[in-house]
């Protein structure tokens, strides 16, 4: 089978695998069924059970990949579509997901520099709270491994949404605005899909809170590493 | 395949975004990824009506609701890393999660402090 037949497999293949991990999804609504979870796991076994090389599946996948750029492009248009909600409610927004990034990034990375780990892993972990596009984005430019950066922010938005319901309660966060912005900040769109199911308002303020500390992340990354490492 | 064809074209010109950002990205050697600028930049640019929300909207749409398909294969990647959670590896899962809960405590107190400040003023 020549490369562009096997891309060709590859990439319905994923796809086929991708929607399989939706229906899942769908049947049993759970933080641990995430469709990115249930389609890395299937496509990983697959691959271990039939000894295909990560770069074989790469052929493939690299094109899959090239349309991270423009997905990221696309957020702005949620962010758009809530431009109201996010006009009337900036200032508390803007602090409040920025003071998370802040928070977010120095957590991670001083945790993982104090427990002894190397700083392409601690470069992988530092962006876990934002979206993994734009995660892998900001891990790529501060010289860490993409795919780990992905799992990070697999466990952060998984993690976040199983503790969700502990940690507002603990931090007497009840307010639509606060749990939504919380959620989005910490947990990206895994937590954005849970706001969503308790309002329509709150998952509203998650979308543009997940989008707003993706912007906030990939601008101040860079300057508190330089500072924290 | 109307739609289908309207998918391709938003996309087509996301692309072009992202592209633009890239360029901005090494000409300014900026260190915020160019795909962040492209999304800033059609943002912009849709609050200014320069571009109709219509020319992106199907794209934007298709890509969002899928959003994770797109990272499946960079995701994939993680199984050469498998050694890694092993053994020590095991501090790095909880270290996430404690920064998670610092990120959602300390977002979520901030915004609703702010929010309900507000809210009385306006009482």
């Amino acid at each position: 089978m020549n490369e562009v037949m096997l891309a060709v497999v590859i990439i319905l293949g994923t796809f086929l695998i991708y929607h399989l991990a939706l229906k899942i999804h769908e049947r049993w609504n759970h933080p641990f069924t995430a469709p990115v979870l249930i389609a890395t796991a299937i496509i990983i076994i697959i691959l271990v059970i039939f000894h295909i090389p990560y770069k074989t599946y790469m052929l493939g996948g690299k094109w899959i990949d090239e349309l991270l750029g423009p997905a990221v492009v696309a957020l702005a248009y949620p962010l758009y579509q809530h431009r109201d909600t996010l006009r009337t409610l900036t200032g508390p927004i803007l602090v409040g997901t920025s003071f998370g990034a802040i928070l977010g990034i120095s957590t991670g990375l001083l945790l993982a520099k104090w427990a002894g780990f190397n700083s392409s892993i601690i470069y992988s972990l530092t962006p876990k709270s934002v979206t993994t596009p734009v995660a892998m984005a900001v891990t790529e430019t501060l010289g860490g491994v993409m795919s780990l950066s992905a799992v990070f922010v697999m466990i952060a938005g998984i993690g976040g949404v199983l503790m969700h319901t502990y940690v507002l309660r603990l931090f007497r966060i009840d307010h639509y605005l606060g749990r939504g912005v919380g959620m989005g900040s910490a947990s990206h769109a895994i937590g954005t899909a849970t706001s969503m199911e308790s309002s329509k308002l709150e998952g509203a303020i998650s979308t543009i809170a997940m989008v707003v500390s993706a912007i906030v992340v990939s601008v101040i990354t860079p300057g508190l590493v330089l500072i924290l490492m | 395949m109307v739609k289908l064809g309207k998918i391709a074209v938003h996309i087509c010109l996301l692309y072009l975004i992202f592209l633009l950002g890239n360029w901005i990205e090494h000409t300014l050697g900026l260190f915020i990824p160019g795909s962040v600028i492209g999304m800033l930049i059609l943002f912009l640019l849709l609050i200014t009506n320069i571009i109709q929300v219509s020319w992106i909207a199907e794209g934007a749409n298709f890509i969002v609701k899928n959003l994770a398909f797109f990272f499946i294969p960079v995701t994939v990647g993680v199984l050469n890393y498998y050694q890694l959670f092993s053994g020590k590896g095991f501090l790095l899962i909880i270290i996430v999660l404690i920064s998670t809960i610092f990120v959602m405590a300390g977002s979520g107190i901030v915004s609703q402090w702010l929010v309900r400040r507000k809210e009385y003023k306006h009482e």
